[in-house]
């Protein structure tokens, strides 16, 4: 019947951070692994979508977990945390929308985004932080 | 006119004519015969009937004879329209194959095709979901093969994966040696590739899942580089899912789960968290480096 709005996510990795903790190089990573470095690169910048293969080579070369390397993280929380508090008061001035609301955007999951928002609301706030309602949230049907 | 440089361009076999007359052939000819049986039957029948009866002979009688009656209703009604259907699909079967071409460019693939309509579809590389390569009876009869090219339509409403449509809106019927034009399109596709590196490591942004899922069909035709172990089958059984609820809840082909857990198929990172939230396990408890 009603419509529950989900996050969209995208796969971030955590690469960097934990190579740098070992003290590993990108290009003694991409060695063990066997790619370029290139390919390294474009990982951990994100936005990449790795093969299984690979991804469990770099869990082994770092001994980690795949789960603790890459995960889900929803789309919004990055353009939330990367604007200036001004910023985020003057757009929920705008809309009409409490601005703890678009800040806690960026910490709650999915079924807290459920209870707490309509998806008006979710609308609206996707349209003032500049993207397209689809591309920040997905829709389940009841 | 052509500023994109052209890779590969290819008809498809006269063989094809062949085979679908063929094949309209084993429908038509005991349609046609069961209608001839049909009126010898009544008309020798409804002879006897009649001699049986009170006296008196129909009109149609007098004038022409059982036998020649026979002659004139199996001609028009039988051999006639037999011929005029061949003849009609043979003719224009030989204009369908003389205007089919496809042509493999740097980024798509062009089609032609049409017999009074003329099509020009161009399909691009990115939008290739799945590849099928298929060979029916009478396919096989004449050693062709048809290529069926997948699309990934998304429905406007959202980015859902379940919401993906496949189009098969590359077909190519008829072709003697189906594997030059899918090696001419992974030969492209190496090249359209951002990381200028093997095909095994590249990396894709989540939009470009389509794009994704046909690389990896690619690498599980090569069969190559490290061999994947899965227990998708064994989780799935326990959970009672089928593999066509399964790819239908993580959005992909049913021949991607197959290929999946014949260990042929190398998936997307991001593919094999999906199947993992589905079958409520962890990736490395469903799959793992052999």
């Amino acid at each position: 019947m009603g419509i529950i709005p989900r996050f969209n996510k995208k796969l971030v990795s955590r690469i960097k951070e934990l190579r740098e903790e070992q003290k590993i190089s990108q290009q003694e990573l991409a060695k063990s692994v066997g790619v370029s470095r290139q390919t390294i690169y474009y990982l951990e910048r994100g936005a990449s979508n790795p093969s299984l293969t690979l991804s469990l080579d770099i869990s082994k070369t770092l001994n980690k977990p795949i789960e603790e390397i890459f995960y889900f993280e929803p789309v919004i929380r990055d353009l939330v945390d990367n604007i200036k508090l001004g910023d985020i008061k003057e757009i929920a001035d705008e809309i009409g929308i409490d601005y703890n609301k678009i800040l806690k955007l960026s910490e709650i999951d999915d079924e807290q985004l459920s209870k707490m928002y309509t998806e008006e609301e979710l609308t609206k706030i996707s349209e003032a932080l500049g993207e397209e309602f689809h591309k920040l949230f997905l829709k389940d049907e009841e | 006119m052509k500023n994109k440089e052209m890779v590969y361009e290819h008809f498809i076999s006269k063989d094809f004519k062949k085979k679908i007359l063929l094949k309209v052939s084993t429908v038509l000819i005991p349609i046609f015969t069961l209608l001839t049986l049909f009126f010898v039957v009544i008309a020798y029948e409804g002879f006897e009937m009649r001699d049986r009866g009170p006296p008196g002979r129909s009109p149609i009688e007098d004038i022409v004879g059982v036998p020649e009656l026979l002659f004139w209703l199996i001609l028009f009604v039988v051999i006639i329209p037999y011929l005029v259907i061949m003849i009609i699909l043979s003719v224009s079967l030989s204009i369908y194959i003389r205007n089919y071409s496809f042509e493999v460019l740097e980024n798509n693939i062009i089609i032609h095709h049409g017999v009074i309509t003329k099509t020009k579809a161009t399909i691009p590389f990115i939008q290739i979901q799945n590849i099928n390569v298929v060979s029916g009876i009478f396919d096989r009869i004449f050693k062709l093969y048809t290529v069926k090219i997948e699309t990934a339509a998304r429905s406007r409403s959202g980015s859902s994966p379940a919401l993906i449509k496949f189009n098969p809106e590359g077909h190519i019927p008829g072709l003697k040696e189906p594997n030059i034009i899918e090696d001419k399109i992974n030969e492209m596709m190496k090249r359209l590739s951002h990381v200028p590196s093997k095909l095994e490591d590249k990396i894709f942004k989540p939009e470009e899942l389509a794009f994704d899922n046909f690389i990896s069909y690619i690498l599980s035709k090569m069969h190559e580089g490290k061999e994947l172990k899965t227990n998708i089958k064994e989780l799935r059984e326990k959970m009672n899912i089928s593999s066509a609820q399964l790819a239908e809840k993580v959005g992909v082909p049913i021949q991607t789960i197959t290929y999946l857990e014949e260990g042929r198929y190398n998936p997307s990172l991001s593919l094999a968290y999906k199947i993992a939230n589905v079958l409520n396990c962890k990736v490395e408890d469903l799959f793992q480096l052999a």
